[in-house]
């Protein structure tokens, strides 16, 4: 489906704990669903998130352990930090925050990705097309001013 | 023939020039001048700030620019078109034409031209406005040039008041011009006076006499760690410089192509080697390079200065480094390492 | 010379010539009237061409990361510059014991972007008296409001009296309300998305890319910036929509918790280009939600080289946000 926003999902690989759901994620996303691994939350630079955003992500979306179930011990919480501050730094500069979101799973979460990723891609579909940073152009032929 | 154009009917007759080239002239951004391209609301800006800050030199060497495209579906590589519109550069002040001719031996070489550069060359009329009021921060006279130099234009004006004289230099240069009113003899006169005394009136900076000899003989000196001390590293006075012509060509993976931007010798990465090794380690050597290159190695190149002594980077450093001070010092420094040939 | 200059010769003199310090890191006259330049005396006898007025507009802290951990540096230090060292001690740039403070409590920056803009671009000399600037150009002399060239950051500064000096000269100055940071950043957020896009777009767009802020900056010391990493490439290069607004967003970012808001990168910046709004919006956040002021202490961690379980924000547990 080519209207269907672009989401880009950045999961932890250790925040899926039933092989059915890492499964899912692997081989059965949504087409508009590109998938970005991280070994860890706390791998997460802002420069990932605004790569995204900028090659034309309407959404972004993070999935990570819940608080003290970390494969790092604290990987997600120093992630926490940042990720929020710089969510509310790209909505100043004009990206809606509605457009990035996080989502904290639990051992017993079992199934909960496949929802969370309806959930947000119905949410996307509603805030429409992002018009702001999604900047990767290519240049004019013979530079910015012929 | 020196015909007049009245200040009155640039707007309209920039304007009527549109229907046949691309037009540019500086105009105002926020509070600064730039060469932008000629539209419907345009304003001519060359009174207050003189002359534009970003250097017209990009109208021919783009800041950025692509120069191959790959083509993933087909598998190919296609070159990027070189420009074939035809362009008017109106009220380009004479240190940047001249700096434009500099740049001709860098891009325009017998041997090996840059078809971008050499097309935007051929297709752009220059049309130039002397300096009546020099600023400040001006040293043409004092690097070969003066507020009055033709190198490089097609016609050039000089302003009377409300009108402006022209004189056309080549033959573009005059079929623009052809239709406007003659000046009479005595209004020549008034205007070859205005040009003398503004050449004449232009403080010289420095004195060029064994300069480059006498540069070369400092280059292991320490007045460059002086300098240095300073100097942020930063890109302003190269990169606001009509004859810095440093590019570096970089491979967009994302979008499939090959770019071209400018460098700088200013920074750091500029001169590093893929082994990690630097050549220029130091912002001493950096500063030195700035320097050493205008004022000794282009004369090694093609015998002249590259410098046009347009004083941007004076105007422009935020820690107030004027290179016309750095010349003066290096030349009340005396060299203590013999030259060796 | 002013008495504040002597003052501060003074000093510089006996801490040279006492071997209390190994350079003194001040300002003198350069040869362009509308900046004096950084300089960095070492022989007691050379510090008469020291300067001191509204026009010095670098942040000196930034000079700090270039000598080695040994060297004994001297640094005259306003209020902006003061936190400066201090963000650069947490972070182990330099030292604090082998770091002399010379405190000057500040009375703000003269603009010179505001000068050229009153009197036209040239200017002869301008002299800074208390509460005018008395400027020189071909046209004839002009005398200007004083307040009404201070620079944007200056007008907002909340740390005007240097922190933790050695010394320090001259009678100590009013602080301002500290809200008006906020002020600034709330009345930009209040435009709405759309115009907060805009605004960035346009500022971006004239960036040429010269890194004058990142290189004016104290707290740009990185070997290596994420913009000239090649492999992998964070960035366009080029002078493209997405290089030059990543450029502007990820260098404000890497600000978070340690920007003083002295202003020196909107300074140096040759195309006018307005960021500290940026940087602004980020300091406020991290009081906001961490009570942290970059630059109080040498002491307090940034709140990203820290977290606690019980951060409070928007991404909580067994949901997603919002
Ligand atoms: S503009 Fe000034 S500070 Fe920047 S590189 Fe040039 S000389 Fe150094
Ligand atoms: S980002 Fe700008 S305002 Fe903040 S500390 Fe650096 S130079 Fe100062
Ligand atoms: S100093 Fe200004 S022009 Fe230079 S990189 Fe920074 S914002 Fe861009």
């Amino acid at each position: 489906m080519d209207t269907a926003k672009k989401i880009v999902l950045f999961q932890c690989q250790w925040c899926l704990y039933a092989p059915e759901d890492q499964d899912w994620v692997d081989h059965h996303l949504p087409e508009n669903v590109h998938l970005t691994k991280v070994p860890c939350t706390g791998r997460l630079d802002p420069l990932f998130i605004l790569n995204a955003v900028q090659g034309g992500a309407d959404g972004v979306m993070i999935s990570g352990c819940v608080p003290e179930k970390c494969h790092f011990k604290e990987g997600n919480l120093s992630a926490r930090r940042q990720m929020d501050e710089f969510s509310d730094f790209l909505n100043y500069v004009g990206y809606d925050e509605d457009r990035i979101c996080f989502t904290w799973l639990d051992l017993q979460d079992r199934g909960r990705i496949q929802k969370d990723v309806a959930e947000f891609s119905k949410k996307v579909e509603a805030l429409g097309k992002s018009h702001s940073l999604n900047t990767r152009s290519v240049l004019p032929q013979g530079g910015a001013h012929d | 023939m020196t015909y007049l154009l009245k200040k009155s009917e640039v707007n309209q007759t920039l304007r009527a020039w549109t229907s046949k080239a691309h037009v540019y002239a500086p105009q105002k951004v926020q509070k600064y001048a730039q060469f932008l391209p000629v539209g419907e609301d345009f304003e001519l800006s060359v009174e207050e700030p003189h002359n534009t800050r970003f250097p017209p030199k990009a109208l021919f060497l783009p800041q950025s620019e692509t120069l191959l495209k790959y083509n993933p579906q087909k598998r190919e590589l296609e070159s990027a078109k070189t420009p074939d519109q035809p362009r008017i550069i109106f009220g380009i002040r004479p240190c940047d034409a001249k700096a434009v001719t500099l740049l001709d031996s860098v891009f325009s070489s017998e041997d090996n031209p840059d078809p971008f550069w050499q097309a935007r060359r051929d297709q752009s009329v220059l049309v130039g406005l002397g300096c009546d009021q020099p600023c400040a921060t001006c040293f043409c006279t004092s690097v070969e040039s003066g507020p009055f130099d033709r190198s490089g234009l097609d016609a050039i004006l000089t302003d009377l008041g409300d009108t402006y004289a022209v004189e056309p230099l080549t033959e573009r240069g005059v079929s623009l011009f052809e239709n406007l009113t003659v000046a009479s003899a005595e209004t020549t006169q008034t205007i070859q006076a205005i040009q003398e005394k503004a050449t004449r009136e232009m403080p010289i900076a420095f004195g060029r006499e064994g300069l480059k000899a006498h540069l070369d003989e400092l280059f292991e000196n320490e007045i460059w760690e002086d300098f240095a001390k300073s100097c942020l590293g930063c890109g302003i006075c190269t990169f606001l410089c009509p004859t810095c012509f440093c590019f570096d060509i970089v491979d967009e993976v994302r979008k499939s192509t090959r770019e071209r931007n400018w460098d700088t010798c200013m920074f750091k990465v500029y001169s590093i080697e893929a082994s990690g090794h630097n050549p220029r380690p130091s912002r001493r050597e950096r500063t030195r390079q700035r320097l050493m290159h205008k004022y000794s190695y282009w004369l090694d190149h093609t015998g002249q200065t590259g410098c046009t002594g347009c004083g941007r980077c004076v105007r422009y450093c935020p820690v107030g480094l004027d290179i016309r001070a750095m010349v003066r010092k290096s030349v009340a420094t005396p060299s203590e390492v013999p030259h060796v040939d | 010379m002013t008495e504040l200059e002597n003052r501060i010769l003074a000093e510089a003199q006996r801490l040279l010539s006492e071997n209390l310090a190994d350079v003194v890191i001040a300002f003198k006259q350069a040869d362009t009237p509308l900046r004096p330049q950084p300089a960095f005396f070492t022989d007691a006898e050379a510090v008469n061409d020291l300067v001191y007025n509204g026009l010095c507009q670098n942040n000196l802290a930034n000079y700090l990361t270039r000598y080695p951990r040994e060297k004994k540096i001297a640094m005259v230090v306003r209020g902006c510059e003061s936190r400066s060292v201090n963000a650069l001690v947490l972070e182990n740039q330099h030292p604090r014991e082998n770091l002399y403070l010379i405190g000057i409590p500040c009375e703000g920056i003269v603009d010179w972007r505001k000068i050229v803009e009153a009197v036209g671009e040239d200017v002869l000399s301008v002299q800074d008296q208390a509460d005018i600037v008395v400027v020189r150009t071909p046209k004839g002399e002009f005398t200007l409001d004083r307040a009404a060239l201070m620079h944007g950051s200056c007008l907002r500064c909340t740390q005007k009296n240097p922190l933790g000096t050695d010394v320090t000269i001259g009678k100590p100055v009013a602080e301002q309300d500290p809200h008006l940071l906020r002020e600034r950043v709330k009345n930009f957020e209040a435009l709405g998305i759309q115009t907060r896009y805009e605004y960035f777009r346009q500022e971006s767009e004239r960036c040429i890319r010269c890194y004058a802020c990142r290189e004016a900056c104290p707290m740009c010391y990185c070997e290596e910036c994420f913009v000239d990493h090649t492999g992998p490439r964070w960035t366009e290069s080029g002078v493209t929509p997405a290089g030059m607004q990543g450029w502007h967003i990820i260098r404000a970012f890497h600000q978070t918790g340690r920007c003083t808001s002295c202003g020196a990168c909107e300074r140096a910046c040759p195309m006018d280009i307005h960021m500290t709004y940026l940087t602004d919006k980020l300091n406020t956040d991290m009081y906001d939600k961490y009570q942290f002021v970059a630059g109080l202490d040498a002491k307090t961690q940034t709140p990203f080289a820290a977290f606690n379980l019980d951060d409070k924000n928007r991404f909580v547990a067994g949901g997603t946000s919002k």
